[in-house]
């Protein structure tokens, strides 16, 4: 009996010393969202960076994009956090710019980790003086036009807001004979209030207009080139008919559903369209366009705006290994991992000059479309207010001037006295 | 002992209410006054500030008329169906009645999530079974759409919350039909009363105690109703669907105006605590008549 | 109405309430690409099992179970412990600030979700609880006691007091006139009473979602709500989950549905 109580106490009294010796640093990374294969690759990344980082560990969870605020919110208010997130880099403004993120400006080798990205993709990180994240994947807003109903009607994807009108128009068809359309030139994405609004401000974009000043003081929503965007919307929807009626309902799967069907003819989305139309039609073509520009500037349509998103890899300001936490997003967002972005469809595009200028690159056919319109595309405004007031300031009042409400002019001069008055802290 | 054994059985569950009632409940109220925000950091007092924000907030006004029409249109209308098919089970009983019961009682078996996904699916306007049907028979256009239709959106959430909520209903009243001395219909038959009558005279007094019950819980819970709305209009199309708990979620979570969500969950229990005391006195004044 | 009728009508009911469950029966079989489409259809060739064999390759869906089971067994448990000893102290005591704490009972249905959940993930926190089942079942338990010591009062008040009283000269103390007579006498309200507290537990989505964030800790629902994308909401394996998850509340509300109906005839309505 005895020498299994020595040995008993030997393992008792020897355990806690092991732990002790167990010296691994645990970084937390919590990535939300992404398609299944973006996923996947997020793993097998995760992994082989602990094989190369012995005394690290690295716990990895996959969360719903769908809660992130939520989940994001939970965490900061206690000060805690995963030590790397993946967010909209307008997050940068938002929580960078309040302390949250750590600014991975002041990490020594950033200038040479700067010289990875196109310019205007790490640009998107900044906000003030300091960057607060490494870009990840990069979202430029166009137009998709179904192949097969574009080529049946004979008609070739639009450049200018006209053309644009008469094509939606030509593609509203009655098809089964019943009296009721069930063929729509556009399908609009109302269900969404945060998608909704970034894909009506690429028009406003191409029309010259901006949110907001430069200085972030005064919102602009109601300048003419923004108005005059809502009104084709608007005129689309109430004269032509050729917006899909039940469009305040609908998300991404309606979207996706309804342009599978051929019930839609265009819509307006990113890079993640390819992949998740392949997933519902395997095969199922169409073109990839920029977001037409007004008549009167279409001959600097080549350098008109559109709407740049972009998602960055953010290190937490509180985390107790930052820069543990740093050397493993640069495993993550380097060149060699951002040739992921192009070798596999992740939904997005890459954001190293090495992998956009590879030969791998060119063989991509709509992604010279996605890297010149993210060479002049401009994100949202830097304000931390700014997804506020997308969401439940310009959706709302933009769906009332479509649906026939309001004038599209009324609608943005009241949405830009509300969010006037919501970034001066009077709502 | 004696004295303190009622204070003794009472602890735990108080100890649990202090938890998730007193504490949030003071928390909220605290920061109703205060200028609270995620990022922006706790601020310092703001007065009512954050209230008359909540007042003159453009969605609020329209979420409590909303909510209003959901808790207690959702909540009837459950009653009403629990009743007949609690009725009607009690008429047609057969070997398969338990069977049955359960099948019934499915609606509020599974997740809110998944009710609301099912009848936002079947609501799709052109791919959802219900306009397959009605489009079929001629009573709709193809292609018409419930859920993007702002007069009908929330009359859509509230059937849904109606279906969640009717199984739970009609076990009450299952139990309510039972307890209900045969001798009080022996002696209508006898009177000669007709079946209505028997019905409107016996049956539905009988049934108050257990109606009144289900009427006050059934509104204060979907009042406080965040899932159903939220999977399936999310508030929309523009804000036809906004009810108070939703509205709550935007205020806190994408704003991330604390100051602004405690108030109006703060102006929400208020509100529901009036309705409820103002209720309760009624049903008590009825029962001393 | 005659009871041929009555049947009849009842099996037509019947129909129409399972409608938007037997839709999601019907999607949980079918490939993605067929979930919506036009004529939507019920039955359709290429149904298979794949969506419920997917389904766990997509999430750990077995670990999601264990984590429902432990909690929603645990907050069942719990729940029935305070809350039956409250019901005893209501039904069979007279006190100061009985009718307030009554009233207290009642309000804390009255704040929503969300106005709840930072406070709460903020205490769990602060307790080393976030994350953990313990978190969650006291979070559940919490929740659920209102209406449980609303339900159990009912039953204690409808069993007379002179069962009690004769015990009580027998020679047994209150505790063990509770243990030995009352407890056996209430046991098809308690049964009644368990059963919501598991069903509560089990669906129960909001805080789960909000205080646990690793898979050993997910429950099913949180599971479930993941199938909504971010680009595509995988419908037809969100319906299997919805399916073969809403198949173990079921059959424990077959099982208990006797004891339920008597239960509640017994002493809700008091």
């Amino acid at each position: 009996m005895r020498p299994i109580i020595v040995a008993l106490a030997a393992l008792a009294l020897g355990l806690p010393s092991c732990a002790r010796n167990d010296q691994a640093v645990v970084l937390n990374d919590w990535n939300f969202g992404g398609r299944p294969r973006l996923i996947e690759w997020l793993r097998t990344r995760v992994d082989s960076f602990q094989v190369a980082h012995p005394g690290v560990r690295v716990v990895q969870s996959q969360k719903s994009w769908n809660m992130i605020r939520e989940l994001l919110y939970a965490e900061y208010s206690c000060g805690t956090g995963p030590d790397i997130v993946n967010v909209h880099a307008n997050y940068a403004a938002e929580f960078g710019g309040a302390g949250y993120y750590y600014p991975v400006n002041t990490f020594p080798d950033f200038a040479q980790v700067k010289g990875w990205y196109v310019p205007c993709m790490i640009e998107a990180t900044r906000y003030g003086d300091n960057y607060y994240g490494l870009p990840s994947s990069a979202i430029a807003f166009v137009l998709v036009c179904n192949k097969e109903l574009f080529d049946r009607e004979g008609i070739a994807p639009p450049r200018t807001w006209s053309e644009f009108r008469a094509a939606a128009r030509r593609l509203t068809r009655d098809t089964d004979g019943d009296g009721v359309p069930d063929q729509y030139g556009l399908v609009l994405l109302g269900g969404d209030r945060g998608g909704f609004a970034y894909r009506l401000i690429p028009f406003f974009l191409k029309a010259g207009a901006r949110p907001m000043t430069d200085d972030l003081k005064t919102v602009t929503l109601n300048a003419p080139g923004g108005v005059a965007a809502l009104r084709l919307i608007a005129d689309m929807y109430q004269v032509d008919h050729s917006v899909t009626p039940g469009f305040l309902a609908y998300s991404l799967t309606e979207v996706n559903d309804l342009f599978c069907s051929n019930r839609a003819a265009m819509s307006i989305e990113g890079p993640w369209f390819r992949g998740m139309v392949d997933d519902k039609c395997p095969g199922k073509k169409f073109y990839t366009v920029p977001v037409p520009v007004p008549d009167e500037l279409a001959g600097g349509a080549d350098t008109a705006a559109t709407l740049q998103d972009m998602v960055m890899y953010a290190i937490n300001a509180r985390s107790p290994h930052p820069e543990q936490a740093w050397e493993l997003l640069k495993y993550l967002r380097n060149e060699e991992a951002d040739m992921a972005w192009i070798r596999q469809d992740l939904g997005a595009t890459a954001t190293t000059r090495a992998a956009l200028e590879s030969p791998e690159a060119a063989a991509l056919d709509d992604l010279p479309v996605y890297v010149r319109e993210l060479a002049h595309a401009r994100p949202w405004p830097a304000h931390p207010k700014m997804i506020a007031i997308a969401s439940d300031i310009f959706t709302p009042w933009a769906e009332k001037a479509i649906v026939g409400e309001i004038s599209p002019a009324g609608a943005m001069d009241q949405a830009t006295r509300e969010a006037q008055e919501l970034i001066e802290g009077k709502r | 002992m004696k004295r303190s054994l009622p204070y003794l059985l009472l602890a735990p569950a108080l100890l649990f209410t202090a938890f998730v009632l007193v504490y949030p409940l003071g928390q909220n109220l605290l920061n109703s006054f205060r200028a609270v925000h995620l990022v922006q950091g706790t601020g310092g007092w703001t007065g009512l500030d954050n209230y008359r924000h909540v007042f003159a907030d453009r969605e609020f006004t329209l979420a409590l008329r909303n909510t209003a029409g959901y808790a207690l249109g959702g909540t009837l209308l459950a009653l009403a169906g629990g009743l007949a098919v609690a009725l009607l089970l009690e008429r047609a009983t057969t070997r398969a009645t338990p069977l049955v019961t359960c099948l019934l009682s499915l609606p509020w078996v599974i997740s809110p999530v998944v009710a609301g996904f099912a009848w936002k699916w079947m609501l799709n306007d052109h791919f959802g079974i219900l306009n397959a049907w009605l489009a079929g028979a001629g009573i709709v256009n193809p292609g018409t759409s419930w859920l993007g239709n702002p007069h009908t959106a929330l009359l859509c959430a509230m059937v849904a919350r109606a279906w969640q909520f009717y199984p739970f209903a009609m076990v009450m009243f299952l139990a309510g039909l039972e307890s209900i001395p045969a001798e009080q219909y022996e002696a209508a038959s006898v009177d000669g009363a007709s079946a209505v009558r028997r019905f409107l005279a016996i049956t539905l007094p009988n049934l108050r105690p257990v109606s009144s019950v289900l009427l006050l819980l059934g509104v204060i819970w979907s009042f406080n109703d965040f899932t159903t709305v939220f999977v399936m209009t999310r508030g929309g199309p523009i804000d036809a669907s906004m009810v108070l708990p939703v509205l709550v979620r935007e205020f806190s979570f994408v704003h991330f105006d604390l100051g602004k969500g405690s108030a109006l969950s703060i102006v929400i229990f208020a509100a529901l605590v009036l309705l409820s005391a103002l209720y309760l006195r009624v049903l008590v004044g009825r029962e001393r008549a | 109405m005659n009871r041929r009728l009555s049947i009849i009508l009842l099996a037509l009911v019947t129909l129409v309430v399972l409608l938007p469950f037997l839709w999601t029966v019907a999607t949980s079989f079918k490939p993605l690409r067929e979930v919506n489409r036009y004529p939507p259809v019920w039955i359709s060739p290429s149904m298979s099992l794949e969506p419920y064999r997917d389904m766990f390759f997509y999430l750990p869906f077995s670990r999601y179970t264990a984590s429902s089971l432990i909690v929603a067994t645990s907050a069942t448990v719990l729940t029935l412990g305070a809350g039956s000893m409250a019901a005893f102290a209501f039904a069979r005591f007279r006190f100061r600030g009985k009718r307030a704490l009554l009233l207290l009972f009642l309000l804390s249905q009255m704040l929503p979700g969300a106005s709840v959940i930072v406070p709460l993930f903020q205490l769990l926190r602060a307790a080393g609880l976030y994350d953990t089942h313990a978190g969650l079942i006291l979070v559940h338990t919490a929740v659920l006691l209102p209406f449980t010591i609303w339900l159990l009062h009912g039953f204690f008040t409808a069993i007379p007091v002179e069962v009690e009283d004769a015990a009580l000269i027998d020679g047994c103390s209150r505790l063990q006139a509770l243990r030995k007579v009352i407890l056996p006498l209430a046991l098809p309200g308690i049964g009644a009473t368990a059963l919501f507290a598991f069903l509560g537990s089990w669906n129960e989505f909001f805080f789960a979602l909000i205080l646990t964030t690793s898979d050993a800790t997910r429950t099913i629902p949180v599971g479930i709500g993941q199938f909504v994308g971010e680009f595509e909401d995988v419908w037809n394996q969100m319906a299997a989950a919805a399916v073969l998850f809403s198949i173990p509340p079921l059959l424990l509300f077959a099982a208990m549905r006797r004891t339920f109906v008597r239960g509640l005839a017994a002493g809700a309505l008091q």
